[in-house]
């Protein structure tokens, strides 16, 4: 696949001062991209029609079981359409919390505009597991939140399901993944020219329908891509299963770890992983899609381009 | 495809960074820091023929640690290197991914029988070790480590897979597995993240009564009973358990109050002022050995086998055990070189009552198997 951009450099020749300047500013990526993305995937493809012997060595016979169990035992259908879920949720979470505060940030705020921005994106500086670990302290049975809950009167026994439970891994990846769908959601915010909210004022709409009949619109770019980050990055995640997951919270990426670590079930494992390297694709067009025909700011086309 | 690439190139860069990321951070196992001292003290004859060489381990994290590998390197005037894996299969596939590199390594039970049939590991000449004969008899002549009458593995440490309470929740001490269930403790048991598990029901079904093998060879009903049982537990389990740190804190946070763990919790969490306790069931317990293998393609095997006779002799098992913070160690002559504390550990005062009723670890034959229903178990809703 990434063969592509690397071939009319390639074929054209001679090549001018330009096109050499191209060719080496595409050729690293392109050859990083084959190596360390194209050659494994078309590997994991291949290795999952193999077969194992009894000592989970990959060995050259071709056979269809692998797809056969991933697609018939609810095990796997099952555990997918869970990380869907729990994706949804998250997706819809911090969408929900980064709007609203983008918007707050790009329009309410005049002082002190750059210093919030940078409160928000400051935890992305600190690592994962760290964030994990705070969560734990504060939701634990004893921990943070259920001892103020307590003090409070509001609860006369600790809350259990704060912690190692589906919520405690939502509130997780929503806490850590609402400054990816906050940073584009902002951009577009500011890339809105002032005026046409003035326009709108002016022509008579309040606060609410001219932000959900101009300023939602031109920015549905910004959320649909910020969604796609929290979505993609949340389908892929085993951390939080593991760190903050309570008994029944396994998700796609913890079979994964487990078909290629504990029982070394390499083809079956690649299954999973080309399944979900097609979903992946398709999101990610999908939306590569939808944020075209929402984006009626520049290209003067799509729903809302007409008024624009 | 070119356009779809080029629209989500970027959103697809920031994936596998993120991924590549995310994936270092786990396998961040930071290779031991030897002491490189050139060490001169060549006693023996033979010792200096060895003289700059390295002895490369691939070994559980904490079994090359300088408090006791700095004397065979002081005595051969090497350099002992460390290399840890985080799980028994990360040691199948480095060993199969660099043939060469490794000298000694130490799988535990539950591979060390596929290792050897599979033709990777090199036999051992027994009258090379000094110590063999004060090795404990029962985990040394098993049979997962012999091919044919040669010998592949010694052992060098093995533990309980036992009952852990908190002794100031649970006044009373608990006498069967089946205290788990118990509707007092709900939300309140740890289990360890393992196949292992299939194997601890097994033992309350009393599969093992008269063959231990049982455990290891299950039928698909005794499979599908023991997933049942399990499954049952689950309202009762608060978080199964990754790492020995992670059961210590769940310990810690009063998460839980009764485990399946090591004596290495109770150890670790009782000089923090905890008072927990360790304790086999009348069911009995699955219990673990590590031993100490030379790979067949190592390039240093008369240096390695000099490394396996120096840390199984029982000051240096003294101070493994030591240095692992109380793993049981598998000479019993070690216990003369003990400071105070380790002396009462229950390695040492009850190692043959421990033998006698633990079930050590086998070879599962359909491991994959048993994974499976683990994880069947694990996305019951």
């Amino acid at each position: 696949m990434q063969a592509a951009p690397v071939a009319p450099a390639l074929t054209k020749s001679p090549p001018s001062p330009r096109r050499r300047a191209l060719l080496f500013l595409v050729l690293p990526t392109s050859l990083w991209l084959l190596f360390f993305l194209v050659l494994p995937y078309c590997g994991l493809l291949v290795q999952s029609f193999l077969g194992t012997n009894e000592f989970g060595d990959v060995v050259f016979s071709p056979t269809l079981d692998p797809w056969k169990s991933f697609f018939k035992k609810s095990l796997y259908t099952g555990t997918l359409f869970y990380t869907f879920k729990i994706a949804t949720i998250v997706t819809l979470a911090s969408v929900a919390f980064s709007v609203p505060l983008a918007y707050f940030i790009a329009f309410k705020l005049t002082r002190g505009k750059q210093l919030v921005y940078t409160l928000v994106v400051v935890p992305l500086w600190v690592s994962y597991i760290v964030r994990a670990y705070a969560w734990k302290i504060i939701l634990g049975r004893e921990g943070i939140l259920n001892t103020f809950l307590q003090w409070t009167g509001i609860t006369h026994a600790p809350v259990e399901a704060f912690l190692y439970s589906q919520w405690a891994i939502v509130i997780g990846l929503v806490h850590i993944y609402t400054p990816f769908v906050l940073m584009p959601v902002y951009t577009a915010f500011e890339n809105i020219p002032r005026p046409l909210i003035e326009a709108s004022k002016d022509l008579g709409a309040g606060r609410l329908t001219t932000f959900f009949r101009v300023v939602l619109p031109l920015a549905l770019p910004g959320v649909i891509a910020g969604a796609t980050f929290a979505f993609v990055l949340t389908l892929g995640d085993f951390l939080a299963p593991l760190l903050l997951g309570g008994t029944d919270t396994m998700m796609i990426s913890n079979i994964v770890q487990n078909l290629f670590g504990t029982s070394n079930d390499r083809p079956l494992g690649s299954v999973v992983g080309m399944v979900m390297l097609a979903i992946v694709l398709l999101v990610l067009e999908a939306t590569a899609r939808a944020e075209k025909n929402f984006a009626s700011l520049e290209s003067g086309r799509g729903r809302f381009g007409g008024t624009a | 495809m070119t356009r779809l690439l080029n629209g989500i190139s970027w959103v697809g860069l920031a994936v596998v960074g993120l991924a590549v990321s995310a994936c270092s951070k786990t396998e961040t196992k930071p290779e031991a820091t030897t002491d490189q001292k050139p060490a001169t003290q060549a006693k023996a004859d033979d010792a200096t023929r060895f003289k700059g060489q390295t002895l490369n381990l691939l070994t559980w994290e904490g079994y090359a640690d300088p408090k006791f590998t700095k004397g065979f390197e002081e005595k051969y005037g090497v350099t002992v290197k460390g290399t840890y894996f985080g799980s028994s299969d990360e040691l199948v596939a480095k060993l199969k991914s660099s043939p060469g590199v490794y000298d000694v390594i130490s799988p535990s039970s539950d591979v060390a029988y596929s290792l050897v049939q599979g033709g990777l590991i090199e036999p051992i000449d027994t009258s090379k070790i000094s110590s063999f004969n004060d090795l404990a008899k029962e985990i040394r002549d098993m049979d997962d480590a012999k091919k044919g009458d040669k010998l592949y593995g010694i052992p060098f440490t093995w533990g309980p897979d036992y009952l852990i309470y908190d002794a100031n929740v649970v006044k009373e001490e608990p006498k069967s597995w089946k205290v788990f269930y118990d509707p007092q403790y709900k939300g309140k048991v740890s289990l360890w993240d393992d196949i292992s598990n299939i194997y601890l029901v097994g033992q309350i079904m009393g599969l093992d009564k008269d063959k231990p093998e049982a455990l290891y060879n299950m039928t698909e009903e005794q499979l599908a009973e023991a997933k049942k049982k399990l499954v049952e537990l689950k309202p009762q389990v608060r978080k199964y358990w990754a790492t020995a740190g992670e059961l210590n804190d769940l310990f810690k946070n009063k998460e839980v109050v009764l485990a399946v763990g090591w004596p290495l919790t109770v150890g670790t969490l009782n000089k923090e002022g905890m008072n927990l306790k360790g304790v086999i069931p009348e069911e009995g317990a699955t219990g673990w050995i590590d031993r100490l293998m030379i790979p067949s393609s190592s390039k240093n095997k008369e240096l390695a086998t000099l490394y396996l006779d120096y840390v199984t002799q029982p000051k240096a098992q003294a101070l493994v055990m030591d240095a692992t913070g109380g793993y049981c160690v598998a000479n019993s002559k070690a216990s003369e070189h003990l400071a105070e504390d380790y002396k009462k550990s229950p390695c040492v005062t009850e190692a043959a009552n421990y033998f006698k009723r633990l079930n050590f670890w086998r070879y599962a034959k359909d491991r994959k198997r048993y994974n499976e229903v683990w994880n069947e178990i694990k996305s019951a809703q």
